[in-house]
């Protein structure tokens, strides 16, 4: 909570393995992709002018901004850094539990870990209540109607397309299939509350969820998906997403892949960081936006 | 030595605020706190987005009007035609930055009245009521200052005037 949003903006990386994977996935989304880590230039870009006083009002205003806890900004990111450790912590495991399993000593360590579907789709949902949550603490509840906030939804949704198509992708077509979105209501529907204990950001947002107890939260979680698999799957019918393609992209940035798709999947799980990496990408705008109306 | 028991007394209750004192100083307390809002001005003396959603001007079949952003002291849309966005509006309440008012001191144009100024070549800023800023920022290079201005007009500023009366709505 400590730094401030643009600060964390410009930490972000300008190359390496999370880089190349959005890139590669960029040419499947018309309209592609830049890395922005510069908060001048996401700044100019806002303003439409490169008067450096002005940009020094909105950084003054924005960095205020991300300090005030009760805006949310920080909050938001809290809850993408959350979801981002606790990816690498289960793909880390299922990387373990893959090379262990080729020892034979070590063989009993692949069998402690849960590589199911289910728990897949569990987190798959967790992204998407976090995506919601986050949403929430930025923009507040825009409008005054529940058709006002769909519609300010739907257009984030549409800004964001690139994150959105990677969190399709790399959690859903990726390790479940082109099927993903038709099978996701069923495999929640067979997780159980517990499931949800099993991933360590669930610890994290469980006290921004409406609800108490695992099993409201459960609950919430599919309705969010409810809501999401809807526009999700005209995002895969528009762009034409499908793992065969994805691993087709992915393959002209980071290289030749000859495992299976789901491996492909843990291994961006354990060793990149989409979610959190286009997260700060996305607050950082919504922030700057906000301060340049302010100054 | 024996102590006479209400200097004992005495002695425990100093140690004991002592205590409490020191680690309410020193320790970081402070993120868990209440608070931390902008500029620490308490929210009650904030206006809350939500009345100033009503304000935005109304839908419009070429030009289309979403709500993005609203949080207290401020509410934000965008302005579209048809896929394409053309320009950010907002309303804020400047009492949570007093630094934005000073550029208005020296406004030339005037705006029914309010005073009006750009901010470099692409923003308008109108200052309602001495408190409230309307502000249209163009994205992209459909709508030139006097556009800008068109839009700015569009909002419901005498409504807005009317909220800077001292009995603010505490929702």
């Amino acid at each position: 909570m400590g730094t401030p949003v643009l600060t964390r903006l410009e930490r972000l990386p300008r190359r390496g393995l999370t880089v190349l994977s959005l890139q590669g996935l960029s040419l499947l989304v018309p309209g592609g992709w830049s890395n922005v880590t510069s908060a001048e230039a996401l700044i100019e870009s806002v303003i439409g002018s490169n008067d450096p006083t002005l940009i020094a009002q909105v950084r003054a205003r924005a960095d205020l901004l991300s300090r005030a806890r009760h805006e949310g900004y920080g909050r938001a990111l809290s809850v993408y850094d959350a979801v981002n450790r606790s990816q690498h912590a289960t793909a880390g495991l299922r990387v373990l539990a893959g090379v262990s399993a080729g020892v034979p000593l070590l063989k009993r360590m692949a069998d402690l870990t849960p590589p199911g579907d289910t728990l897949q789709a569990v987190d798959l949902g967790l992204k998407v209540s976090a995506e919601l949550l986050a949403f929430t603490q930025v923009n507040g509840l825009p409008g005054d109607s529940f058709a006002d906030f769909a519609a300010a939804l739907a257009d984030y949704g549409s800004e964001a397309r690139l994150r959105m198509a990677a969190l399709v992708t790399f959690d859903g077509l990726l390790p479940l299939g082109d099927q993903a979105l038709q099978r996701l209501d069923g495999l929640l529907g067979q997780a159980s509350a517990s499931q949800l204990r099993q991933l360590p950001a669930y610890g994290r947002m469980a006290g921004l969820m409406p609800g108490r107890g695992d099993q409201a939260h459960m609950g919430f979680v599919r309705r969010g998906v409810e809501q999401w698999v809807g526009w999700a799957d005209g995002l895969v019918s528009q762009l034409g997403l499908s793992g065969q393609r994805a691993v087709q992209a992915l393959e002209t940035t980071l290289g030749p892949w000859q495992g299976r798709m789901n491996q492909l999947a843990v291994f961006l799980d354990a060793f990149t960081d989409t979610y959190a990496h286009t997260g700060v990408q996305a607050v950082a705008r919504r922030l700057v936006e906000r301060a340049a109306a302010e100054i | 030595m024996v102590m006479p028991r209400p200097l004992r007394w005495v002695l425990a209750l100093v140690l004991a605020g002592g205590l409490l004192l020191g680690g309410a100083l020193l320790l970081p307390f402070s993120e868990w706190l209440p608070g931390g809002t902008v500029g620490d001005v308490p929210l009650q003396q904030v206006v809350n987005g939500s009345t100033f959603n009503q304000l935005f001007p109304a839908l419009d079949p070429v030009f289309r009007v979403t709500m993005s952003q609203e949080k207290r002291g401020f509410s934000e849309a965008r302005l579209k035609q048809g896929d394409q966005l053309i320009a950010l509006l907002a309303i804020s309440d400047t009492i949570t930055a007093p630094e934005a008012l000073a550029k208005f001191e020296q406004a030339r144009e005037q705006l029914k009245g309010w005073p009006l100024v750009e901010q470099g070549p692409h923003a308008s800023a109108l200052l309602v009521a001495d408190r409230f800023q309307v502000k249209v920022i163009e994205q992209g290079n459909s709508l030139d200052a006097a556009h800008r201005h068109d839009v700015l007009e569009e909002f419901d500023l005498q409504g807005l005037a009317s909220l800077a009366t001292p009995v603010l709505p505490r929702s």
